[in-house]
């Protein structure tokens, strides 16, 4: 069952592991560019989990980003960045230490990576979009000679990432907007210095997937065609709960950066220097805390994005191959199952922000947001309850007297009914052999020729047995060792077959040794041909069910 | 729905095989004791039809492994100090582990804010179930709520086919009894 790989999250974790910060390319078909659609429909699907979104893309998706541009314009960016702060995004709580902190750890995350471009552009102007803090220049600069392997662990760039996350947020157009200009620059500019570079990419992509605006520059186009695409496809999949999942993210700090590494990873770029990938996780460990030096925290929240990523190969994967099909969103949803068990914040999150709810919803198309209970706590579990609702359904039609019964409840209610009469009667079929046979050998020749040939007519059963299976009786003779088992299956098919016509429930053991005595009388009434044969026979060549049936059939008829 | 006849035949077959080896290890078992052999072997041959990929059979192989190193420690009547120390040890955990139950049960009681809406009601009554058909289930409680409702499936499908041969073997032999 494709459930139960769902259960083996950890193993594959094994390739996210952050410490060596390998580039998840893998993840996505191989490379950025190629596969920016898959990828981004990957990265999306990834989003709505918010549990499974794996830093390690985010790192890849940025340093994949061509290695120009930001650094030429940097000082541009934030400069119209501290302009732009009506952002309408989630309150930031970083401190002005924490920007400082963000802008020097984020510089430092993107400088391990190789191709940094426009990913690093926009995250740099995401950084001090967020920051609502002066003197970013200064900061920056002052940040660039830091060692690249070093882990940004601030805070504030963990909530940036958040606030990223909320795709739908109206702010994120301003955003995009006001940073037009400056990413088509940031586009066509020169070298980018590494940290910045990651930086901006990632916040560009973000930007982009609000809006698509900056279909000129052909990076960014990709990125938002992949990611605006793959969001509505998402949408009209009936997953709106990447949306709003996105958006609740920025509330709760985890998530959000998780979506927001997720929406970099879609816009493209599969490499990852190994400096961003921990440096993606490394920042996430204190937004979590809330601490700037969130050192201890790192660990921790490492291990969970450890584990979270291990659930990510298989939503990438999964979705990938599928196209954000349904099936996808319920992957999701799996994932979301078990990544709800690992934090709390979702829902509040999702309750706190569906009230913000942005008024555009260009790329993620929620079925019924406002409509939905209030106690159903977000979409990806909506999709998790319509799946099991659906299995449901088949042990409606394996359970006897399940079908008119409506509501989980009755129905479990009366599935740990069956389960538990059916074990019981183990017990007590288990009890009665025992008692019957007190050797433990079940002499299968001796019985089956016992019961063929000396039957003998019991007090006739009011029941309308169903003649075929009176027709398996006679090829039950066993005539050869190596037929047993396959006669005593025949013969206990026809009593089977019997009880289940019946009803289901335990019939006399009475009435069930009746049957099979009646029906040799019945043949020798009937005389049908195939029957007497068989059965004087004494020795069927085969014991086909289906020429038993098609007899039985004929005798049925007859009868 | 699968095949429940050839399930059935499977079932059989590996049941009587067994059974066979069951009685050539131990003569003059009692009644219990066949009981629990006749139980064992069909709960293992059930559990090894079809594909033996689902948690439940898993976890019934892994509780009847136990059962039977249990069984093998106390059938032998010579039994060393060491397996009756085992044995004790076994039979400690159990009080332990419930009395950390009713604590943590207690614990919850106080803890737990009654909510009277009908939604939580009804999905408090859900979880309760969930949570019995788990404890029903072999390796239940280590399902998720889907994967749960999937294994049901295929072990509801299991006892019926068991049950059903049983009986089949159960009329038969009393028939053989009748007739000899």
């Amino acid at each position: 069952m494709s459930d139960k790989e769902k259960f083996e999250v950890d193993g594959n974790g094994e390739p996210m592991s952050y410490s060596n910060g390998m580039p998840p390319d893998w993840r996505f078909g191989g490379g950025g560019h190629g596969g920016n659609l898959v990828n981004s429909s990957l990265g999306l699907v990834s989003i709505g989990n918010s549990m499974n979104i794996d830093r390690e893309d985010l790192i890849g998706s940025s340093s994949c980003s061509s290695a120009s541009m930001v650094d030429s314009f940097s000082p541009n960016f934030w400069d119209h960045s501290a302009n732009s702060q009506n952002l309408g995004f989630c309150d930031i709580n970083g401190s002005s230490s924490n920007t400082i902190g963000i802008r020097k750890d984020g510089f430092g995350f993107g400088r391990g990576g190789h191709d940094h471009g426009t990913l690093e552009v926009g995250w740099n102007q995401a950084n001090s979009m967020m920051m609502k803090g002066d003197g970013f220049l200064q900061n920056v600069q002052g940040v660039f000679p830091q060692s690249l392997s070093q882990f940004p662990t601030d805070s504030g760039f963990i909530e940036r990432a958040a606030r990223f996350s909320c795709f739908g947020g109206g702010n994120f157009g301003d955003v995009v907007n006001s940073y037009g200009i400056p990413q088509s620059m940031a586009m066509y500019a020169g070298t980018i210095h590494g940290a910045r570079d990651g930086h901006a990419g990632i916040g560009l992509k973000v930007g982009i997937g609000g809006q698509s605006q900056e279909r000129d520059d052909p990076k960014v186009v990709e990125g938002t065609k992949g990611v605006s695409l793959s969001v509505e496809q998402l949408a009209t999949r009936g997953s709106p709960l990447k949306n709003d999942k996105s958006e609740s993210r920025a509330v709760s700090q985890d998530d959000g950066r998780k979506a927001l590494v997720r929406n970099v990873n879609d816009s493209d770029r599969g490499e990852s220097g190994d400096d961003d990938v921990r440096g993606d996780g490394q920042e996430g460990s204190p937004m979590l805390e809330g601490t700037t030096s969130g050192e201890p925290s790192i660990k921790g929240l490492n291990s969970k994005k450890r584990k979270r990523s291990g659930q990510d190969p298989d939503n990438d994967k999964a979705d990938g191959a599928r196209e954000l099909q349904s099936e996808g969103a319920k992957d999701n949803a799996e994932n979301q199952q078990k990544g709800d068990q690992t934090k709390d914040s979702g829902k509040n999150a999702k309750q706190g922000s569906q009230t913000s709810d942005p008024p555009k919803e260009e790329y993620i198309h929620v079925r019924a947001r406002r409509g939905q209970a209030t106690n159903s706590h977000s979409l990806a579990e909506r999709v998790r309850r319509e799946k099991i609702s659906e299995r449901m359904k088949f042990l409606q039609e394996l359970v006897p007297g399940c079908s008119k019964v409506t509501g989980k409840a009755v129905m479990l209610d009366e599935i740990i009914n069956y389960v538990q009469s059916l074990q019981r009667q183990v017990e007590f079929l288990s009890m009665k052999l025992a008692t019957v046979n007190p050797r433990l050998d079940f002499n299968i020749e001796g019985l089956l020729a016992k019961d063929i040939l000396h039957q003998r007519p019991g007090p006739s059963s009011a029941l309308g047995f169903p003649l075929e299976m009176s027709m398996n009786f006679p090829p039950l003779h066993p005539s050869q060792p190596g037929m047993i088992q396959s006669v005593m299956a025949n013969m206990t098919n026809p009593s089977d077959i019997l009880r289940r016509t019946i009803h289901p429930q335990l019939t006399p053991l009475t009435g069930g040794f009746k049957e099979p005595s009646q029906m040799p009388d019945v043949w020798e009434d009937e005389l049908h041909n195939v029957v007497h044969m068989s059965f004087a026979t004494t020795a069927p060549s085969t014991s086909q069910d289906v020429d038993g049936t098609a007899a039985a059939n004929q005798m049925k008829v007859e009868l | 729905m699968r095949n429940l006849s050839s399930l059935k035949k499977e079932f059989l077959r590996k049941w009587i095989k067994g059974l066979r080896k069951y009685n050539s290890q131990k003569k003059n078992m009692n009644l219990l004791e066949r009981k629990k052999a006749i139980k064992l072997s069909a709960d293992l041959a059930m559990a090894s039809t079809k594909d033996k990929t689902t948690l439940w059979r898993k976890a019934l192989f892994a509780n009847t492994s136990t059962k039977i190193d249990d069984e093998q420690d106390m059938s032998t009547t010579s039994s060393t100090p060491q397996k009756k120390v085992i044995r004790k040890n076994s039979t400690n955990s159990y009080p332990l582990r419930k009395r950390i139950t009713g604590r943590r049960k207690i614990l919850r009681r106080n803890h737990t804010k009654e909510r009277v809406e009908a939604s939580f009601i009804a999905m408090r009554l859900v979880k309760k179930r969930t949570r019995k058909l788990k404890s029903l289930l072999p390796g239940g409680k280590f399902m998720d709520d889907s994967c749960l409702v999937d294994e049901t499936l295929d072990y509801i499908e299991s006892l019926k086919a068991q049950v059903e041969v049983m009986r089949c073997l159960v009329t038969s032999s009393e028939l053989f009894i009748n007739q000899p």
